[in-house]
């Protein structure tokens, strides 16, 4: 106590000081206790002092905000969020690989590769040589990359569809889905060969081929269409590059001679009647051979864009007869060209069901012309007596998805077979 | 608080030699804690500032008790309840090193001046009050030659800024209280003349004695709370502050220390001989008919007490 008043001593700022901060014992608390019950003087001064002990407190504690508090929330998940950013990351980059890859088989799904393992016999595919001494190179033009280079580093624009005949000694029925699983099948087709190349039909790049040795009447048949031809392929988009191929079965292609059909060819004789088509759009890569070695219009190649179809789907069958072109969609809508691709005419349904294919089976001459003949009665003798003919109405043959067929011979009209 | 006296007294003038002595080994682990080399005092100077401290308080033992040599145990309990740092800085300053002032004025001159100002409600009466104190501190005045600093008086017991407040809050009371006596007396309309009592005389004077022995039967906390809410007016908050308690505890014991008076008022008035009707009636009596001056009783209570202290 350092003051004096009436009553005795004032505890001194210590003790008052001590008291406000509970800081004094029991014994001498309840002294000061005493003390300010009486003494309006010393309960002013603890009461002013903790005034301004308590607006100095807020004044302090005010400015800091920004300081983060040491024991927050999200610290106590620090070691949580290391694998939740791991899981993270894995997740991101599965979904993103999962991404490229469907993208990645959807442009493979455009792209076609043949496997030369598929219904080719090796043994009849001439070697590399007799193919340079039997094509002749009819094109100056350079050489396009390989195939598998130019599927890989440009698959948009090395697109080559080509459609492939039934496949001979076949017996599966088509497919409910249409051209789609027919171009996946295609693509375990392997790529023409300068052979096959050679012994497709001349008239009909789509349809029949036959063995351009073994067919004269054919190989004078082709002198005469040859430039019409290059004249027509000439009007081809070639900055686009897709093609669309008629090809028969591998083994087809390779029969030595429509004298002596190859097993595969006695078997599609056959059953091509039970299984009428199973045509294949098969996109295929400029091979250097394929480029190179044959000349244009003995290619036959036709320039289809599927993305030009009026209906904007990809196109899953087409035909091609002359300067007419048939192509069927996805949705089974019929489609006629005769402009080389540039417009494109629909055609109204006549048939029932969903129109799946369309082929041109009905060559002039070549070792396929008897399977159609044997099923529908025409003469045989085409195939049995390969003399120089003039080539036939272009006559096209629609299947739909029961397997019933309709004919028609400018693509137009359509009648049940 | 005699004792108390007679300690500081003892402080002040050198306490008695042979008493106590300082454990040399708590002496160094308090001397590397302080780090009090940092204003410049000398190790003896350190000892010298430990020992006033803890003769000054017997160490914490019962002052009313013989002076004991206090063993280590209890000094080390001693010191380290006290804020030693906050305790060296003071004595360095009465001393006058300068390096500690250097600290001092950095460290406290501005929250002693924002403290000035809370408590006068007055920027210029605050810092009025600041300056005057500090220079108090520096030592400007002067007793027999002798130069004086308050912060002498500071013991370690509370924070340094705490003891500061508190310092300022009773310069700032005591001038208040003394300028208020040097106002002159305002006219005061005369009241009109009270009606004449309703409640017998006898009656008043039994209730008068009743509420004299239930207040003096409260202990010192509930005179406290009685004393700062009804005559000082303060808040429930600012008095829960000053025994830093919740307002509602505060409130609730107002409230029983209250209801407890009143059952003693009403015990002592049938132990003087009224029936319970009687009594409950008595206490209905105008409070202004009343002869009592509760802060007469109060202090009367009080100084009884204190001089009881005084004589044991």
């Amino acid at each position: 106590m350092s003051a004096r008043n009436q009553h005795g001593f004032h505890p001194g700022a210590e003790s008052l000081n001590a008291f406000a901060e509970q800081a004094l014992e029991e014994r001498e608390r309840a002294e000061v206790f005493a003390h300010l019950a009486v003494c309006r003087r010393c309960r002013q001064v603890v009461a002013l002092a903790r005034e301004a002990a308590d607006a100095d407190m807020v004044k302090a504690s005010a400015p800091p905000r920004t300081t983060i508090a040491p024991n927050a929330w999200w610290r106590q998940w620090r070691f949580a969020w290391i694998p939740a950013a791991i899981v993270a990351a894995f997740a991101a980059a599965s979904v993103s690989t999962h991404i490229w890859l469907v993208d990645r088989h959807e442009r493979e799904f455009k792209i076609v590769a043949q496997n030369p393992t598929q219904g080719a016999a090796p043994a009849s595919t001439p070697p590399a040589t007799e193919q340079a001494e039997v094509v002749p190179p009819a094109s100056p033009a350079p050489a396009p990359p390989p195939a598998h280079a130019a599927k890989r580093t440009h698959p948009a624009e090395e697109k080559y569809l080509t459609a492939q005949r039934p496949g001979l000694g076949t017996t599966e029925a088509p497919s409910e889905s249409g051209g789609i699983d027919q171009v996946e099948a295609a693509r375990e087709t392997p790529p023409l060969s300068h052979a096959e190349e050679q012994q497709s039909s001349p008239q009909s790049t789509m349809g029949v081929h036959g063995s351009a040795d073994s067919q004269p009447a054919a190989a004078a048949w082709e002198a005469k269409q040859k430039p019409a031809e290059e004249q027509s392929q000439a009007g081809v988009d070639k900055s686009r590059r897709r093609y669309l191929v008629a090809k028969a079965a591998p083994g087809t292609g390779s029969a030595p001679s429509a004298n002596q059909p190859t097993p595969q060819a006695a078997t599609q004789t056959g059953t091509a009647a039970a299984v009428p088509s199973t045509l294949t759009a098969t996109l295929l890569p400029a091979t250097p051979a394929v480029s190179a070695g044959l000349p244009s219009q003995r290619r036959g190649f036709l320039a289809i864009d599927r993305m030009h179809l009026p209906s904007g789907l990809a196109a899953v069958s087409s035909a091609r007869s002359g300067s007419i072109v048939l192509a069927i969609d996805k949705a089974g809508t019929l489609f006629l060209n005769q402009d080389h691709g540039n417009t494109w005419e629909r055609i109204d349904t006549q048939w029932t069901g969903r129109a799946v294919a369309v082929t041109q089976p009905f060559a002039v001459n070549g070792a396929l012309q008897s399977a159609p003949a044997a099923q529908t009665g025409t003469a045989p003798e085409t195939s049995t007596n390969p003399g120089p003919a003039p080539p036939s109405p272009a006559t096209f043959e629609l299947f739909n998805d029961k397997n019933q067929a309709w004919v028609s011979t400018d693509g137009r009209i359509w009648t049940s077979k | 608080m005699a004792p108390s006296e007679s300690v500081a007294s003892a402080v002040e003038t050198g306490f008695p030699n042979g008493i106590h002595s300082l454990d040399r080994a708590l002496a160094d682990e308090l001397w590397r804690a302080c780090d009090a080399a940092q204003w410049g005092l000398t190790r003896d100077e350190f000892d010298q500032i430990l020992l006033e401290a803890g003769t000054a308080q017997n160490f914490g033992l019962d002052e009313l008790a013989a002076p004991v040599e206090a063993a280590r145990k209890q000094q080390a309990e001693f010191f380290r309840g006290l804020r030693m740092g906050d305790l060296v800085l003071a004595r360095a300053c009465a001393r006058g090193n300068e390096r500690a002032w250097e600290h001092f004025v950095a460290v406290y001159r501005q929250p002693l001046t924002r403290a000035a100002i809370a408590i006068t409600g007055s920027e210029t009466l605050g810092r009025d009050l600041a300056d005057q104190l500090y220079a108090e501190l520096y030592g400007l005045n002067e007793r027999e030659g002798q130069r004086r600093c308050p912060l002498v008086s500071y013991r370690g017991r509370g924070s340094l800024m705490g003891w500061l407040r508190t310092t300022l809050a009773q310069r700032h009371v005591d001038h208040y209280r003394r300028t208020r006596r040097e106002e002159p007396i305002e006219e005061i309309d005369a009241p009109a003349l009270d009606p004449p009592p309703q409640t017998p005389a006898h009656e008043l004077s039994l209730l008068e004695r009743a509420i004299e022995q239930a207040i003096a039967s409260r202990n010192a906390e509930e005179r406290y709370l009685l004393a700062a809410y009804y005559f000082d007016e303060q808040t429930l908050l600012e008095i829960g502050r000053v025994l830093d308690v919740h307002e509602a505890t505060v409130s609730r014991r107002l409230r029983r220390a209250a209801s407890e008076i009143r059952k003693q008022i009403l015990r002592n008035l049938e132990r003087s001989g009224m029936s319970r009707r009687a009594a409950q009636e008595a206490l209905g009596a105008d409070p202004r008919d009343l002869e009592v001056n509760l802060k007469n009783l109060l202090q009367h209570s009080q100084t009884e007490a204190f001089q009881e202290q005084a004589a044991s």
